[in-house]
């Protein structure tokens, strides 16, 4: 950033006043000219942030590529989820940050599209610098690009066909069609299901208009393939049985969740345990096995068979002693229990945490059919299956044969998971394929004609920004990306607002019989949301250097 | 004996004289001056202020905000960042503009102690200059606060001039609404305490809304009612693990497990004997600043209350004042203690995040304004904006003269100066006239970051306020001067007459300074303040 200004030495604000006060401006000049630092200033925004989208815009669509990211500490991330790429790319310059920000906001607007979006972004500011360049002042340009998304959004809107929540095929296909830019695409068969199956259960989808993705558990267990990763109805458990001889696997389960410890008593104040002799020890070891013994004779008492122990910091949540106790007692104990998880766990299980021992009671109890310890390759995991009275949770276990797959097979779930919600919050679906994107850019540039001055020529600039998303997508996938465009625009010219590219076969086709389709929300909040970050940008005439 | 020069000032001190004195107080307002002004107007563009890495970047168009962050060295400058802050405090916006005022008496004077005008004799010409400025601004202002739907108006638009210059412009009808909205729920109070923003990632900005009642970001504890009808909120700051005995190193000596054991029940009781004397309160609700462990939890889920915990102490206070309860931290005179109430209190969700939300709340006032926005710079910048949008509301509540805006006011003050300099004999007429000059650079600017011809439209109005219409002023969405008035362009008069003022008193500072003396620079190592 060599247009740093900060006027902090009277020298330095010489030369800046200097050249304010000496540049009188001449008269009659009737179009905007500016000074040339905002224009530096603006041309080095424009440049860091289309190289942020640049930098994306190969993993756009189906045949998108990965990317290898290597962090400082040395480990190893491969993806092409837009908002992780940004997130691991530590980029330094303050307006391509706002495409990072950008990229997250979408990210948690929609879930999906954060490639897309910053794409999106990236042209608008090629298209708005080349508007730049022909003197239209950059707040002008700034209105009439929030028209034209405003615009967009009621072209979208209008191409696109209601959903409901009880016509599976529909959401299985936006879910695929999600799935199939990943990495785990061949594996959208089975993840589809999984991401539709997992979000029903969470809601109810009658009156549902948003999900909480926290009631969904993903877990991620290296081993197996993908095409393992399995939906539980139930929940499970990351942590593994405790105990060496106790029980793995419990049928007709009753669960005790506890926030209490079960070793040697310990006072919030210091406290010395004062021995004179040798038979004194004896007798504090002897009263020590008594005290522990108590309390897992309680638990016996009440029936429960399964206890989930929460992890205390304080000290030991659970000692040898107890385990063994435990153990003899046929109870299998899951220790290490966060406390954030409480809540999830309650709520599937239908039990009540326990924070002491007075109220352990049969009525706190959850109850399962099946509670075992499953291997997961190296590792193992807890598994209840077959709850009664369960809340609207679910769990997914998630499988790779390696780590590195294994994260993006959960981010790409991820994704899934967040289409299907955007579909619970707007239940409408548009065409895939770069049609839409086409189609508004047949409808603006109609309807820029129709209007006069800077703005046609700045909404007519928005249009053509948005072929990048085909354009994008047809290069991605080897095809010629100017015939392709060129006949697509030619098709939807005619009136077939769905052909989009069928990347698979390479041809132009109508995307809706090739089931490619997207929540229509994904695809107006990149619109919005890219349009307001530019404009931003645009609006930005200096970087200061702060102390 | 040594026949050096001596210096009278310890090594490292320095002293600027005179000209030079002048000249580097006029050089640094100056600078700052023209490096705020392209934030000016509707059309103003923003800044990116970049700090260090652990500084998060800003971009901003608040004048304020970004003379804050500026690292300055210049004593003359820095009495220009200290106006704009005292704008900032006393009004909430104008920060630019005083600023920029400031900097334009002070160029004009430049020009007048080139032409050899003693500084005095300018500056009792600009206090002349600012009696007259202020009598024709006074004249000019209108009130309408006994006309209810009159009143609103004038809010409406001066919110809406106020947030046209900022980032919000696009949705200045939806973001002025909120605004007076929200400030006409304080009902002349004023407390911008009661009115709460919180900002969430995502959305757009046209998706923001204003809540009546108030919203807590935390969590409601386990297995507790998660919606409460008719609440009555016990406020505390008590530590809900365990109540310790505050003594440093403390400690109790046993020769048996099974009295640690005791000790253990007993801390347990006490707990819950706390916890029962909180419950006798009668209220359903409690809400305290620190944790609330799982022990104590699990009693106020048996007790049927729901218990928040970790308030911060900022969410607590605001609580207490909205909620119209009072904190306690002891609870033995449940009789004395006065509940937080409201009518519900339930769960609620924004973006990705589980709020809590308490409607019908006891001040009928209070209310949250839910910003959303692509990035966070964008909703810090909104958050920036609203509340300059807020403060001017309330002060306007309080003073509703209203003046008109787009450069009206300006040029009306500027032409009343030029008059009374012409009735004025002697060279402080000549100060006078610069002053006037000063005041028409401001609607100058203004068209300026618009990028029209500046001078032409000055021109063409000046001319229109020497004709007799003085409500007119710049139209800077067709670039011509207009008619303000029905453009519904409106600005309070409390802030006019605060830039005015403030300007000119910091310009007078500024002029009559002759002498600058720097102390010697305390030896230190890098700056930690702002690390």
């Amino acid at each position: 950033m060599t247009q740093s200004s900060a006027p902090s030495a009277p020298s330095a604000a010489t030369s800046s006043s200097a050249a304010g006060s000496v540049l009188k401006k001449p008269s009659n000049v009737s179009a905007f000219k500016d000074r040339s630092k905002p224009e530096h200033v603006r041309d080095s925004n424009i440049i860091a942030a289309k190289s942020i989208a640049e930098a994306v815009r190969t993993s756009l669509g189906p045949k998108g590529m990965d990317k290898m990211i290597q962090s400082s500490d040395g480990s190893v991330t491969i993806t092409n989820d837009g908002a992780t790429i940004l997130k691991q790319m530590q980029v330094s310059h303050p307006a391509a940050k706002m495409l990072v920000e950008l990229s997250k906001a979408q990210d948690i607007e929609a879930g999906d599209g954060t490639t897309t979006v910053v794409v999106i972004a990236g042209a608008l500011l090629d298209a708005s610098s080349k508007l730049l360049a022909k003197g239209i002042h950059p707040t002008v340009i700034s209105e009439s690009f929030q028209r034209a998304s405003a615009k967009a959004r009621q072209v979208l809107q209008g191409i696109s066909h209601k959903v409901e929540l009880s016509d599976r095929q529909s959401l299985l296909q936006s879910a695929s069609t999600s799935l199939n830019s990943k990495v785990v695409s061949q594996f959208s068969s089975q993840l589809a299901p999984i991401a539709v199956d997992a979000v029903m259960k969470v809601i109810d989808p009658a009156t549902a208009t948003n999900v909480d993705l926290r009631d969904i558990k993903l877990i991620k267990k290296l081993g197996g393939t993908v095409d393992d990763t399995e939906l539980i109805d139930g929940l499970v458990l990351d942590q593994k049985a405790a105990g060496f001889d106790a029980p793995k696997k419990v049928e007709k389960a009753k669960i005790g969740l506890i926030q209490f410890c079960i070793s040697p008593p310990k006072t919030d104040m210091e406290n010395n345990v004062i021995i004179n002799d040798y038979t004194q020890m004896d007798r504090i070891l002897k009263e020590e096995r008594q005290y522990i013994l108590n309390i897992v004779k309680k638990i016996k008492a009440s029936n429960c068979n399964v206890l989930l122990i929460q992890k205390s910091i304080l000290r030991d949540a659970v000692n040898e002693l107890a385990l063994h106790f435990l153990s003899k007692m046929k109870i299998m104990v899951v220790k290490d229990i966060e406390r954030d998880d409480i809540e999830f766990i309650c709520k599937s299980l239908a039990c009540k945490p326990i924070a002491s021992l007075d109220h352990f009671s049969g009525e706190m109890l959850g109850y399962a059919d099946l509670v075992e310890e499953v291997s997961t390759g190296s590792s193992r995991v807890v598994k209840f299956t077959g709850v009664a009275n369960p809340g609207r949770t679910v769990s997914v276990l998630v499988r790779g044969s390696n780590r590195l797959v294994l994260d993006e097979a959960d981010r790409s779930i991820h994704d899934a998971l967040c289409v299907i919600r955007c579909l619970v919050k707007e239940r409408a679906l548009i065409a895939g394929g770069g049609a839409p994107e086409i189609e508004l850019v047949i409808r603006l540039s109609e309807y820029a004609n129709t209007l006069t001055g800077m703005e046609q020529y700045c909404f007519r600039a928005f249009a053509e920004a948005l072929e990048i998303v085909p354009y994008t997508l047809a290069e991605n996938a080897g095809l010629n990306p100017i015939a392709t465009v060129t006949e697509l625009r030619n098709r939807h010219a005619q009136g077939q607002y769905t052909a989009g590219i069928n990347v698979r076969k390479g041809l132009i086709t109508d995307i809706l019989e090739e089931n490619v389709v997207q929540p229509l929300l994904v695809s107006q909040s990149a619109i919005s949301l890219a349009s307001e970050t530019v404009r931003s940008i645009l609006k930005i005439d200096d970087i200061i250097n702060t102390a | 004996m040594s026949y050096q020069p001596f210096s009278m000032y310890k090594a490292g001190a320095d002293e600027e004289k005179a000209e030079n004195a002048r000249l580097s107080a006029f050089v640094g307002a100056i600078a700052i001056g023209d490096l705020i002004k392209s934030t000016l107007g509707p059309k103003g563009m923003d800044k990116i202020l970049q700090g260090n890495e652990r500084k998060e970047m800003q971009v901003t168009n608040d004048g304020a905000t970004i003379l804050k962050s500026i690292g300055i060295d210049n004593p003359a400058a820095k009495i220009l960042i200290d106006i704009s802050k005292v704008q900032d405090d006393e009004v909430g916006d104008g920060t630019t503009s005083v600023t920029v005022l400031a900097c334009e008496l002070l160029r004009e004077a430049e020009a007048l102690i080139g032409q050899k005008i003693h500084p005095q004799t300018i500056v009792s010409g600009f206090r002349k200059a600012t009696v007259a400025a202020r009598g024709a601004l006074e004249a000019s202002a209108i009130d309408n606060s006994r006309d209810q739907a009159g009143f609103r108006a004038d809010l409406l638009n001066i919110a809406k001039t106020t947030l046209s210059s900022k980032i919000l412009t696009q949705y200045k009808d939806l973001y002025a609404n909120l605004a007076v909205d929200a400030v006409l729920r304080l009902k002349g109070s004023g407390n911008l305490d009661a009115i709460q923003i919180i900002k969430k990632l995502g959305g757009s900005l046209a998706d923001s809304y204003l809540d009546e009642g108030f919203l807590l970001d935390k969590k409601i504890g386990l297995n507790q009612p998660k919606r409460i009808e008719k609440a009555k909120i016990l406020i505390a700051n008590t530590p809900m693990d365990t109540d310790k005995i505050k003594v440093f190193g403390s400690r109790v000596k046993v020769d048996s497990v099974a009295k640690v054991a005791e000790l253990e029940l007993a801390e347990k009781e006490k707990m819950k004997e706390k916890v029962e004397k909180i419950v006798k309160h009668g209220a359903n609700v409690f809400i305290n600043r620190q944790l609330i462990y799982n022990y104590p939890e699990q009693l106020f889920a048996d007790a049927g209350m729901m218990a928040i915990e970790h308030a911060d102490f900022e969410g607590v206070e605001r609580l207490a004042l909205v909620l119209g309860g009072e904190i306690v931290s002891t609870f033995d005179c449940p009789d004395k203690v006065r509940l937080g109430q409201c009518e519900l209190i339930e769960e609620v969700m924004i973006g990705e995040d589980m709020l809590i939300k308490f409607s019908g709340v006891a001040l009928g006032e209070a209310c949250t304004i839910v910003l959303r926005g692509a990035t966070q710079q964008i909703l810090d910048e909104a958050e920036r904006s609203l509340h300059d949008a807020l403060c001017v509301l309330t002060r306007t509540v309080r003073e509703p003269r209203i003046v008109f805006g787009g450069g009206c006011s300006e040029m009306l003050m500027a032409n009343a100066v030029s008059n009374a300099a012409a009735q004025t004999p002697g060279k402080e007429a000549i100060a006078m006239e610069s002053f006037a000059k000063a005041l028409r650079q401001l609607p100058t600017y203004i068209a300026d970051n618009a990028g029209y011809d500046s001078s032409e439209l000055v021109a063409q109005l000046r001319a229109f306020h020497a004709s007799g219409q003085s409500v007119y002023g710049l139209n800077m969405l067709e670039g011509k001067c207009d008619d303000v008035k029905a453009l519904g362009i409106t600005e309070s008069f409390h802030l006019k007459r605060q830039v005015l003022l403030s300007a000119s008193e910091a310009a007078e500072m500024i002029l009559r300074v002759d002498d600058i003396i720097k102390a010697a620079p305390r030896r230190r190592n890098a700056d930690m303040r702002h690390h």
